[in-house]
This record gives C-alpha cells, structure tokens and sequence, in this order.
C-alpha cells in the first residue's frame, strides 16, 4: 500500500506528494500510509501539495484525518500550498496547527522534531 | 454561537462544496459511498476531526450508522427515540448544540450519553417532507473554534442535500419509487442552489447602490432569452446561474468606483473593467453542475463587432451565452437609474438596441429577445418576466410602434 501514491524518501524523513487524490474519500489510503512510515522509524512526514490544483472540503477531512492518526508519533508538515490552498488552509484552521514551508526542501530542512508545531 | 467574518474565499469554498455535494448526491455511485463522500464534505466544511451518519428507522425508532470517520468504535449502546421524540424534532428541523440546553436534547434520554461518548458536538437531523430520516453529528472544529450562526445555516443546507439522498435511496428501498415525488425533490434540490447563490448575488447587488436587483433581472432576461431560443432545461438552468453572477468580479472592485457619478478616470475605468476577468478567475475555481458559466462571465462585456472587453471577441467567437447575457445586461442597464443618468424609457433603449444592431448586439440574440417582449405583451406567456419590469404600461399597438422598423 505505501507504494502507490507518489512519495520520497529522505533520511528520516518522508515527503508525500497530496497531487489530486487527496479530494477523493480514496485519498483515505495515504493516512494508513502515513502511519506506516511512523511505524518503520520514519519522524517526519512532509506533505507536499505543488501538484495539487484546489483542495476541497474532502481533501482537508482527511488532511484533519492524517493529522489526527499521527499524533504523538511523529510530525507533520506541509510544503508547496498555492495561494488558493493556503487561504482554504487558513478558513477551516489546519495554518494554526501545521508548519507551513514554501517549498519541500525548506520543510525538509525545518527542524527534524517540530516539537508540537505539527499539533 | 458568535458572528464571523465572511470574507469571499470563505463563500467561495462553501459554495463549491454546495456544488460538489450536489453532484454528489445526483451521481449514480453507490448509496455508501454518496453518503460516505458527503459526511466528509461536511466534517471538512466545518474542520471536525470526528463525524457520524445514521440512519432513522421509524418502525422501530433507532438509529443505525451508515458511515463515520475519526471514531474508533462506535459499538455499544444505540440511539433510540419514540414517536414523540421524532415529530418534535421534525417540527424543530434545525441543527442543535449537543452541549446547550436545546429541549430537542433532552428528548434524545440516553442517546445524548451515547453521542458525548463518541465525541458529537453538532446534530442536523435528516428530515425530508416532514419525515426523519437520520442523523448527522459532528465534533468541535479541530481548529478550535465555535460554531458560528454561519455554520449551523450552512449545516443545515448541507443536511438538507444528504437528507434528498437518503430519502431517494429509502424510497428505493421501499420499493415505492413514484417519478412525480421524486420530480419534486430533484426541484427542491435546485431550489438550495438557488438559494444559496440568490444569497450570494444579493451581497453582490448591496455593493451597488444603484444597481439593486440587477443580477437577478439579468439572470431572468437571459433565462427568457434562452428559451425562446430553444436551449435545454439545464442550459437555461445554466445561464439563470450565470446571470446572478456575471458581475460577481465587482467584489473586488473598489465601492466608490461602482458608484460613482462623475465621469471615470483612465484607471478608475481600467480597475472596473476587470471585473470579468476576476469574476472569470473566481468561478473557474468552482466546479458547476453546469456548463460554461466561467466564460460567460468572463465575456458578458463583448461585443459583435470585436470593440468589447475583455478579449475583444468578435461574434461567433464568443459565447452564445454571453452574447445573450450582453444585450440583456445593457438593456436592463438603460431601463433603470445609473449614478450618472437617469434611466431611459422603453422606446428610448429598444432605439439604442437598434442603433448597436450587430455592432454591440448579436442579431441572433436580438430577435428572439424582441420575440420575449412581443409575447409578454401579447399575453402569449404565462410568466412574464420583461415587460412587468418596465415602468411604463406597454400595449400591442404602442409596441408596434415602437418596434417599427426593426429588421425581424
Ligand atoms: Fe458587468
């Protein structure tokens, strides 16, 4: 399952690319993934959304889902919003709980634990 | 409950997920996967972490879950009401805070315990025709903040759309599809969109002091229009859509442009002719049950001749849609008080329609506009939607004369 969507692996850390399945209910699926990269030892998991065009309401549930899955065991951190993603980010909250980063290498390069930045 | 800030993205994404739910719920997927789709749009909406769909059974009174996210075991108790219990919640038919002193709680005995434990905090019913058909409950935003009065309006909306898919698929169920009822619903349905963008189009017309209802008259002309014309049910559906908020790109034009009664400077005009460029770039952001109402606002300021804005299109490059949309547009602008004129009468802007025949205005639209007009005052149509407006009493013999001359 932790092979079928797109994603890089980088030391401890993992990025994981939303594209457009995000607004689907299957989208679901990256939040088991996610949990697996915790349970393997990775601590940081960086969503990247640079080819996602417009999260929808869908989307950000089960953003709130994969957030929720991982908490406590590791961080969550968010890269590559376009300025539509980021106002939907910041209307339903998810900017007050998650690090945001412009780019997945500046997240990549934010500091490795996050302490509660990703809660 | 508090008061909340409705900025134009907040608007944008809710209107959106109207859309979304909407094609939703008409879609032909299976029944749980609609449902299961739909309690996420909800509980995305609102950002609650935690969410639950029930299904009501009136026989027996309980509650059975049909879908639910963020809940790790929803076993145990059930929920379960009587009879009295499910007509006061059908005439209340509005969602309640699970922690307020809402009588409806109360009603709900020992259920209420069951909720709390799975961490509901908001409750729409599903009530269809004075029928309870389920539940939805949600939890606190994950974000933290309250419910708003906004939130619990849109909760309701969005409540009422699932309500419409439960209640077809209960009908299935019973075996006792009737097509006319259903007809009904599906009517219904449209009518939440219409309400809900209705809503939207008045906020756009209170920006514009003197313009008051344009929008709508924009949109009913059009919707006339195009069904003289011969456009489908969900055409017209389309461009009455598009007619509301062809000038929705004005939010982001400065107040004191739009009402102004000077003459405009160079850039004052610049700033007030984007506005269907913006209103293009913030409808193509949302996904309509319709189609093209993205370009045909983006284009309502065209003219046949290629002189219009933005694209300088000439006529058959520019959407029938919007060369509809332009004419109607221009001619409820005349027929009404402007900041820097007063309105013209009836003869006086069917004589400038006439000077901009396939200049401004595509003669293609014209005539069957003219077509409208003629019938309405020939009583030929049951609902008049052009000539009642018109603040002069128009008869045949007057209208021949003033239409006298004009090319049909
Ligand atoms: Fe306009």
């Amino acid at each position: 399952m932790a092979g079928r969507h797109r994603h890089r692996e980088t030391g401890t850390s993992v990025v994981v690319y939303a594209d457009n399945y995000i607004n689907d209910i299957e989208g679901e699926k990256l939040e088991e993934m996610c949990d697996a990269f915790l349970a393997k030892g990775f601590k940081k998991i960086v969503i990247d959304f640079s080819g996602t065009d417009l999260v929808n309401s869908i989307g950000v549930s089960i953003l709130i889902g994969i957030i929720e899955k991982i908490k406590g065991k590791g961080a969550v951190v968010f890269s590559g919003l376009k300025d539509v993603n980021f106002q939907i980010f910041h209307i339903v909250g998810l900017t007050r709980h998650i690090r945001v980063f412009n780019n997945e290498e500046d997240a990549l390069k934010g500091s490795a634990s996050c302490d509660g930045a990703s809660l | 409950m508090s008061g909340v800030d409705l900025s134009l993205e907040r608007l944008l994404f809710n209107l959106n997920t109207l859309a979304e739910l909407g094609e939703e719920i008409t879609s032909p997927k299976d029944f749980t996967r609609v449902v299961k789709s739909s309690l996420y749009m909800v509980m995305g909406t609102f950002s609650a972490s935690k969410g639950i769909v029930f299904q009501y059974d009136q026989g027996d009174g309980l509650f059975t879950q049909i879908a639910s996210k963020g809940l790790t075991d929803v076993r145990g108790a059930g929920l379960k009401i009587g009879k009295d219990a499910a007509s006061a919640i059908i005439r209340n038919n509005k969602p309640v805070d699970l922690k307020s002193a809402d009588p409806i709680i109360a009603l709900l005995g020992p259920g209420r315990e069951f909720l709390e434990r799975l961490g509901a905090r908001v409750l729409a019913f599903l009530i269809v025709k004075d029928e309870l058909l389920g539940l939805i409950a949600i939890s606190d935003k994950f974000s933290g903040e309250d419910y708003t009065l906004y939130d619990y309006q849109l909760l309701s909306v969005m409540g009422q759309h699932i309500s419409f898919s439960l209640h077809s698929h209960t009908l299935l169920m019973r075996l006792m599809y009737r097509y006319n009822e259903n007809k009904g619903l599906y009517e219904n349905l449209r009518r939440i969109y219409y309400d809900t963008i209705h809503a939207f189009a008045a906020a756009i017309d209170a920006k514009d002091a003197y313009t008051k209802g344009h929008s709508h008259r924009v949109s009913s002309y059009s919707a006339a229009v195009a069904r003289e014309m011969g456009w489908s049910a969900d055409d017209i559906e389309g461009i009455r859509i598009s007619g509301l908020l062809h000038d929705i790109g004005k939010i982001a034009v400065d107040k004191s442009i739009i009402n102004k009664a000077s003459p405009l400077t160079s850039n004052e005009c610049k700033e007030l002719n984007s506005h269907p460029v913006i209103g293009y770039e913030i409808l193509s952001r949302i996904k309509f049950p319709w189609k093209g109402i993205p370009m045909m606002t983006r284009n309502h300021h065209e003219k046949v001749d290629g002189s219009g804005y933005p694209d300088r299109l000439k006529k058959h490059d520019i959407p029938m849609g919007a060369r509809i949309m332009a004419l109607v547009d221009a001619f409820d602008a005349m027929t009404t008080d402007r900041p820097y004129r007063p309105r013209l009468s009836f003869r006086e802007a069917i004589d400038e329609v006439k000077d901009h025949y396939n200049r401004q205005f595509d003669p293609e639209v014209v005539r069957p506009f003219i077509s409208v007009i003629r019938k309405e005052v020939l009583s030929e149509v049951e609902n008049p939607t052009i000539v009642p407006l018109m603040h002069e009493h128009l008869d045949p013999v007057t209208l021949s004369r003033i239409l006298e001359g004009f090319p049909h």
